[in-house]
């Protein structure tokens, strides 16, 4: 059987979806708000076979990092203690199905499991009490965090599970300013060219920390504005409020372009900051601003191309992946709707792309999945408009 | 255009044994239902019961905004916290397409006593739309993150609300027929008025009698007229009187005991034979239609924990039974007459063709199958016969 596809158009959405009459009509709403201005934005859809069932009956928990390597193999990490006594009832001995997989998995272009470890104490490393975030660096190696109690370092592994380093310690509390450990990290950024690892620090830190990627030393570290981070307590986030001064925990990413910018999530404060890799602050932006609770701006990746147009930025509030223009911070368009069925979110916690733009992310809490959502070109859109589940668009060629 | 219509499928595990009727094979549907209206930005809540009706469609009654975490109600909060998302209607139909063709709110209605946890779905050959209400409260309390307060937000812990009784009755457009029990007043074993906790229903229309399965607190078949609601019988495990002892924890290795243990459905076969699920018993049991014992079997014996029969439901040819088993994240494939398992479909997971929590099973006239997720699968999923 072959399948042609059809060339993305403008009102994905609509076509793909009942009540279109509804939709209509509030798409009109939406597109009189933004002066019914187009723009041009990646088109996405999602693999609905990706990644192909785990092995040995094993179960996926709370999927809180996705990151993707030199060969476009994906690698995730997931806690599988969140596996809950129902999930995972051949280790509770209550059922034959099923058993906690281990927290790093490594998947190929197919989907097909590869490598698989961690989880517990090694010669010269404590395992974190919540693993959080991975990243495989230039060189290859495999990086996480911790955003449990007392988490306060970063880990490095080889690709195999062969550790390397483990920079900060566990049983530490907060302290922004420690030049020692961390506090409860949500992710790592390594910059090649300086071989220095960016720490969004975290959970229970408001900043974020450079340190050099081969020794740990600390090099730098900076707060909201690129002020120096305060753990004061600032109370719930208040949309009406002026902009706080510090982030709001957790920093969630600090993700940094081949431009040599640093984009950091400030998730709770529901806006995206960008500095300098001295931490000179440079601009600001918020993404539904009114969000509450969680958060919106929960990770970011880049687009592919040279320019690095456009930033992917996953909003598990609001479950959604948005598209801004790298350059303006506006948001473009967005996919993804709330719900458990393949192109729909519960809690999208972490995004990547590979080598040919695909997008990967994953969802903690109880979505726990892998979604991929393939590249399919350029569209046009309406500026602002939801595009909501993005399935196939496709026909039979006879 | 055309929509994909399949993909390659799950690999099924059969087991086919000589003699016994053979294990079809399915694929899942991966892009079934179609999504809601992106205007609308409903989501669905746990799915506690699926049927299909004479026409094909297929009919879901969930828990809707009771079943949602606090970042699938954004919008509902006070204050507003996110996007997502609204309750979907708690009763739908989609047809084989997966097009929702019909919806109602059953709580924006008053004069009857909407379940606190309606769960079980049948349509009967006037195609009036039954639900029962009571289903156990999930022994699990789901991942507790992101069920805290909303951002913002305060309030109490609503009140528990009034144990389900009930068995309610609409016509095809959600108008209210007829009410079986009262919210609040759980009869026992022995009531002709009250259920406690019933799980499903099914409707002989011949007799024209509705067949409850009662329940969760009772331990009883409870049969009435499906026009007065007049009661006309009862049985219990092999027929027998249900009584109210207390049962030792299910035990596989044990003689099977005398009483139901959770009735968590009944269906009627085309012969008539009324199949029962005993949850956490494990079995099936099989009785005519005035209670008469037949046989019974145990599904996945060693399953402990919720049991492994939560829904049963028949092939066209009414030569297998499917039970939906949310412990083991199966769905059964039995020979109906040995009562011998066969095959299966399914593994745990929450992709595409797995399952949390599955505990509805429904067949449309072509044999293809339908799963609805309780607890925090929320999926109506679609396995087409190949």
């Amino acid at each position: 059987m072959k399948r042609n596809l059809i060339i993305g158009a403008a009102l994905t959405a609509l076509v793909m979806t009942l009540g279109i009459g509804q939709g209509l009509i509030e798409k009109r709403a939406a597109a009189q708000a933004s002066n019914g201005t187009k723009v041009q934005v990646p088109r996405f859809e999602v693999d609905p076979t990706f990644p192909k069932p785990l092995p040995n009956g094993w179960y996926q928990g709370m999927s809180i990092g996705v990151g993707v390597d030199a060969n476009d193999h994906i690698w995730i990490v997931h806690r599988p203690d969140t596996v809950n006594a129902l999930e995972a009832a051949a280790d509770a001995k209550t059922g034959a199905c099923c058993s906690k997989a281990p927290p790093i998995l490594e998947f190929d272009q197919q989907g097909t499991l590869l490598r698989h470890w961690g989880g517990s104490d090694g010669e010269g490393y404590q395992w974190p009490s919540s693993n959080h975030g991975v990243t495989i660096d230039h060189k290859g190696n495999v990086w996480i965090g911790g955003n449990g109690g007392g988490d306060g370092l970063v880990l490095k592994f080889t690709q195999d599970g062969k550790f390397i380093s483990m920079f900060g310690k566990k049983g530490v509390q907060v302290d922004s300013n420690s030049t020692e450990h961390f506090g409860q990290v949500a992710k790592i950024f390594i910059d090649a060219k300086e071989n220095e690892a960016y720490i969004a620090d975290g959970y229970g830190n408001k900043r974020v920390a450079v340190i050099d990627a081969d020794t740990g030393k600390f090099k730098r570290y900076w707060g909201a504005y690129g002020n120096k981070p305060d753990d004061t307590n600032l109370g719930r986030y208040n949309p009406d409020a002026p902009p706080a001064q510090q982030f709001r925990t957790p920093v969630h990413c600090a993700e940094m372009s081949k431009d040599r910018l640093v984009y950091v999530c400030d998730r709770v404060n529901d806006r995206i900051q960008v500095f300098t890799p001295e931490g000179k602050f440079i601009k600001e932006s918020w993404v539904s601003k009114r969000t509450l609770g969680d958060g919106s701006t929960w990770d970011i990746a880049f687009s592919n191309d040279p320019q690095q147009k456009f930033i992917y930025l996953a909003d598990g509030k609001d479950e959604r992946v948005w598209i801004l223009d790298r350059q303006s911070l506006e948001i473009l368009t967005s996919f993804g709707d709330g719900g458990k069925m393949p192109g729909q979110f519960y809690a999208v916690h972490s995004i990547a792309t590979d080598s040919k733009g695909n997008i990967y992310t994953t969802e903690t809490y109880d979505g726990r999945r892998l979604q991929r959502f393939l590249y399919k070109g350029m569209q046009t859109v309406t500026k602002g408009e939801e595009q909501g589940t993005v399935w196939p668009k496709v026909t039979s060629s006879r | 255009m055309k929509r994909i219509v399949s993909l390659s499928g799950i690999v099924l595990a059969l087991f086919v044994a000589e003699g016994l009727a053979q294990a079809p094979t399915f694929e899942v549907e991966r892009l079934w239902p179609k999504p809601f209206p992106v205007a609308k930005k409903w989501i669905l809540g746990s799915v506690s019961g699926v049927t299909v009706d004479a026409q094909d469609r297929i009919w879901v009654v969930h828990r809707g905004v009771d079943s949602l975490q606090t970042n699938e109600k954004g919008p509902a909060l006070e204050p507003w916290a996110s996007m997502c998302c609204f309750a979907a209607p708690q009763i739908l139909a989609f047809d084989a397409a997966g097009s929702l063709v019909t919806n109602w709110e059953p709580k924006e209605t008053k004069g009857y006593d909407w379940p606190a946890n309606p769960a079980g779905i049948a349509v009967d050959a006037k195609g009036n739309v039954w639900v029962a209400g009571g289903l156990a409260t999930p022994s699990l309390a789901p991942a507790g993150r992101g069920r805290g307060a909303p951002g913002g937000g305060r309030g109490d812990a609503p009140a528990a609300p009034p144990a389900d009784a009930q068995v309610l009755k609409f016509d095809k457009t959600g108008k209210f027929v007829l009410q079986i029990g009262k919210a609040g007043q759980a009869g026992n074993n022995e009531s002709q008025t009250n259920l406690n906790r019933p799980a499903g229903v099914a409707v002989d229309d011949a007799a024209n009698e509705v067949y409850v399965a009662d329940g969760f607190g009772n331990r009883r078949v409870a049969v009435f007229d499906a026009n007065t609601g007049a009661f006309k019988r009862a049985w219990g495990a092999y027929g027998e009187k249900p009584g109210d002892e207390t049962l030792p924890a299910y035990d596989p290795t044990a003689a099977p005991v005398r009483q139901f243990r959770t009735v968590s459905c009944v269906k009627i076969a085309k012969d008539g034979m009324v199949y029962v699920c005993d949850r956490q018993n494990d079995r099936v049991q099989v009785f005519t239609k005035d209670g008469k014992f037949q046989k019974e079997a145990f599904v996945s014996k060693t399953t402990t924990g919720d049991g492994s029969v939560w829904d049963i439901a028949f092939s066209p040819d009414q030569k297998l039974l499917y039970v939906a088993d949310g412990h083991d994240k199966k769905i059964w494939i039995l020979d109906r007459a040995s009562l011998d398992t066969v095959g299966s479909i399914g593994s745990g997971g929450r992709y595409p063709g797995q399952f949390y929590g599955v505990g509805s099973v429904a067949v449309d006239s072509k044999g293809n199958v339908y799963t609805g997720e309780n607890l925090e699968g929320k999926r109506v999923q679609k396995f087409v016969k190949k």
